[in-house]
């Protein structure tokens, strides 16, 4: 770095951290973009500058689900061999959460003493990160259909990824999900150093594709892709009937591996970490030990205790995430140790504001394993309504399903617990801005 | 007695909760113990099965989905479809579908696709730098044929709620709309028109789940299936329809139209 950018990257960052310094004193905020915001426009190199001095290399992590928990996870396997880490934790990931993150951990000169950054980056800001930032990795974990109000399309999308990290040094290192026929091809035309993760453990097959699908067709052909299986969505064992293309050999041979939390996509995040730490030197017993001590991110499939009840969230923000989650948790309704299930659908910003999204998720399961349904949320009666559309006809008389809702989400979440037996543990299922709702009422305390 | 759904492309054509609308008619002729057969109108159907189903649903597709819809909805097929809405076979097409029955789609960049022609309408797209018309939609019924029907099925004034996300606009030629915008952009958020009625089919930019919130809809079209296929009018028993009511009075009250909910 030059003298002037010195200079002057040392008085970008001295007003951030002054801007920081008011927003947090007046408690107008958690300071978690606006310092970012006016540093950058006090020197617009400030980004690039902050990632040349992170001493082993930043990790850009990127993907529609999972960005957190694995970012998480990486941290705590970094942390737990003594390195020291500057990650986004709030979850702001756009440019100027990415700025106010690093500039958390720099001194008042500019200087940023870390060996890693771990940036959980929105996948739709990828290619204006790499325009001018040097990562050392990127791991993308997969790509489903997420707030097209937002984006748009998966394939604009990859092909926007492939253009931006096409250029990039041939010393970075690639982390994708094999599993994913997108993110598959996406390997295929780069010259960076590509290691892949994924499953073979054909017995973890889903016995059919769920609706929710959006990528069944050869990114490289268009043909129909043939499956062998799917574990997840559109993740699984594939081949093309019609070109070469198929899943890539893994670098990871996930049966070996266990994993955190609960659900299949949590083994994803798992693997998808320990990868990475591997290629970054770990030793694998040091990951393992990490990994069966982990502690959820908020929100992500967290245990709390409340009133003497035992209470799991499980964030949820799309078709593919929900999906998910009813597996989670019909897995542990039909072994007894779950009956009571809180949906809470809001439609805000940070939500997607269109919940059609809903009648694309199988809800189906949830009701025909019976036991309790509370709905709550901005949109209480359009997840009633989905939820009512999902019994059985006629009705099971083994496993009834009862359909609580109640627009009111304190008193809502007051019968959920009231509902949930001593022994068991009730399952809430938010959305984004739901989540930060009903946490804050289960613990008293606002988070970020 | 059975009705068929025909369910346009279910893979291709679904990305937003489309296949509510597909859901809604299946349960509601099941919990009054009509029987109901989905039929996948895609790429393996054969021209034939086009004219075996009783209403067609069709939804919404991204764009490289809908330009193998559009290859594989030629000729024979698009002949049987067209003369089965021709003849009166009910319908209901939301999100992009409308664009497909229309004239021609002029994107925002590339060429013309060319539409089936049945309705007389036409969509530009205004260029990727025009914003697109997203948000919660309410819109009045026009209709006077398609009102009056609605009236023995359903109490309050015939408002459909829902949510558009679209960046074509759509212009009407001598198809008439559906309904007249309250809240919301509509066709093309200029001339105040929403969506198109052919016959029995009701085309509409409101996307996928329309019908679980407007069950009137639903209702209408199960009966008008009913009285092609028998030729009889059936009377649909009533189904218990509170949470519909729910959902409907809660977005009638964030958009500031619950004065306008009379009870009959």
């Amino acid at each position: 770095m030059n003298l002037l950018d010195r200079v002057r990257l040392g008085a970008a960052v001295a007003t951030a951290k002054a801007i920081t310094a008011i927003v947090k004193g007046l408690k107008l905020g958690a300071a978690s973009v606006l310092p970012g915001s006016i540093a950058r426009r006090l020197h617009p190199r400030l980004l690039p500058l902050l990632f040349e001095q992170v001493k082993s290399g930043v990790v850009l992590i990127v993907g529609t689900n999972g960005k957190t928990t694995t970012s998480l996870l990486l941290r705590t396997i970094l942390e737990q061999q003594g390195k020291h880490v500057t990650h986004n934790a709030t979850g702001a990931n756009l440019i100027n959460g990415l700025i106010t993150a690093l500039l958390a951990d720099t001194d008042a000169f500019g200087t940023l003493d870390r060996d890693y950054a771990i940036l959980e980056v929105d996948e739709n800001i990828l290619p204006l990160v790499l325009k001018d930032c040097r990562p050392r990795y990127i791991l993308a974990l997969n790509l489903f259909r997420d707030q097209l109000d937002r984006y748009g399309e998966v394939d604009t999308i990859s092909r926007r990824w492939q253009s931006a990290i096409a250029p990039l040094p041939t010393d970075t290192t690639i982390i994708l999900n094999a599993d994913d026929p997108t993110l598959n091809f996406l390997g295929q035309n780069l010259t960076q150093t590509v290691r892949y993760f994924g499953l073979n453990e054909p017995d973890r097959y889903l016995s059919e594709i769920p609706h929710a699908v959006d990528s069944i067709y050869c990114p490289q052909c268009g043909a129909s892709l043939d499956y062998q299986g799917v574990y997840l969505s559109h993740l699984g064992d594939y081949a093309c009937p019609s070109c070469d293309f198929k899943k890539h050999p893994l670098a990871i041979n996930s049966p070996e591996w266990g994993q955190i939390l609960i659900g299949i996509y949590n083994k994803y995040n798992t693997l998808a970490a320990a990868l990475l730490a591997q290629t970054m030197g770990i030793d694998r017993n040091a990951i393992t030990q990490t990994i069966q001590t982990f502690k959820a991110a908020f929100g992500r499939a967290e245990e709390l205790t409340y009133e003497g009840k035992h209470i799991r969230i499980l964030l949820s923000k799309n078709p593919v995430g929900l999906n998910e989650s009813i597996r989670a948790v019909n897995e542990l309704k039909l072994a007894g140790k779950s009956s009571v299930t809180f949906l809470i659908l809001n439609d805000r910003t940070p939500d997607g504001t269109d919940v059609s999204w809903i009648w694309d998720v199988d809800t189906e399961p949830l009701t025909t394993s019976g036991g309790t349904i509370i709905v709550s949320g901005d949109r209480t009666y359009d997840m009633a309504l989905r939820i009512q559309y999902s019994q059985a006809n006629p009705p099971s008389q083994a496993n009834p399903c009862e359909l609580i809702p109640d627009d009111n989400l304190q008193s809502a979440l007051k019968t959920a617990i009231a509902r949930t037996p001593a022994d068991e543990t009730l399952h809430i299922v938010p959305t984004y801005s739901a989540m930060l709702e009903v946490r804050k009422l289960l613990t008293g305390r606002e988070i970020l | 007695m059975e009705l068929r759904i025909g369910w346009l492309y279910p893979t291709l054509m679904s990305t937003y909760g489309d296949r509510g609308n597909v859901i809604c008619l299946q349960q509601r002729c099941q919990w009054r113990n009509i029987e109901i057969a989905i039929v996948r109108l895609d790429q393996n159907a054969t021209p034939e099965q086009f004219d075996q189903v009783d209403v067609i649903v069709g939804g919404g597709a991204q764009d490289r989905q809908q330009e193998i819809v559009m290859r594989d909805l030629q000729g024979e097929k698009a002949a049987k479809l067209r003369s089965q809405l021709d003849n009166g076979i009910p319908g209901v097409f939301t999100c992009g579908s409308p664009q497909l029955l229309g004239k021609y789609y002029e994107p925002g960049i590339g060429q013309r696709i060319d539409g089936l022609g049945l309705l007389d309408l036409v969509t530009k797209h205004p260029g990727l730098n025009t914003p697109r018309c997203i948000g919660n939609v309410a819109f009045e019924l026009v209709s006077p044929e398609l009102v009056a029907a609605l009236e023995p099925l359903w109490p309050e004034a015939p408002i459909v709620v829902g949510f558009e996300n679209h960046g074509g606009r759509t212009y009407l030629g001598e198809t008439q709309p559906l309904g007249k915008v309250m809240i919301g952009y509509g066709n093309n958020g200029e001339d105040g028109w929403e969506g198109a009625l052919h016959r029995h089919a009701i085309a509409t930019y409101s996307h996928g789940p329309l019908l679980p919130k407007n069950p009137f809809l639903a209702d209408w079209l199960i009966q008008t299936a009913l009285l092609q296929k028998y030729d009889r009018q059936v009377t649909l028993q009533k189904l218990d329809d509170s949470l519909a009511i729910q959902a409907r009075a809660a977005m009638f009250k964030r958009l500031e139209l619950s004065s306008l909910l009379k009870t009959a």
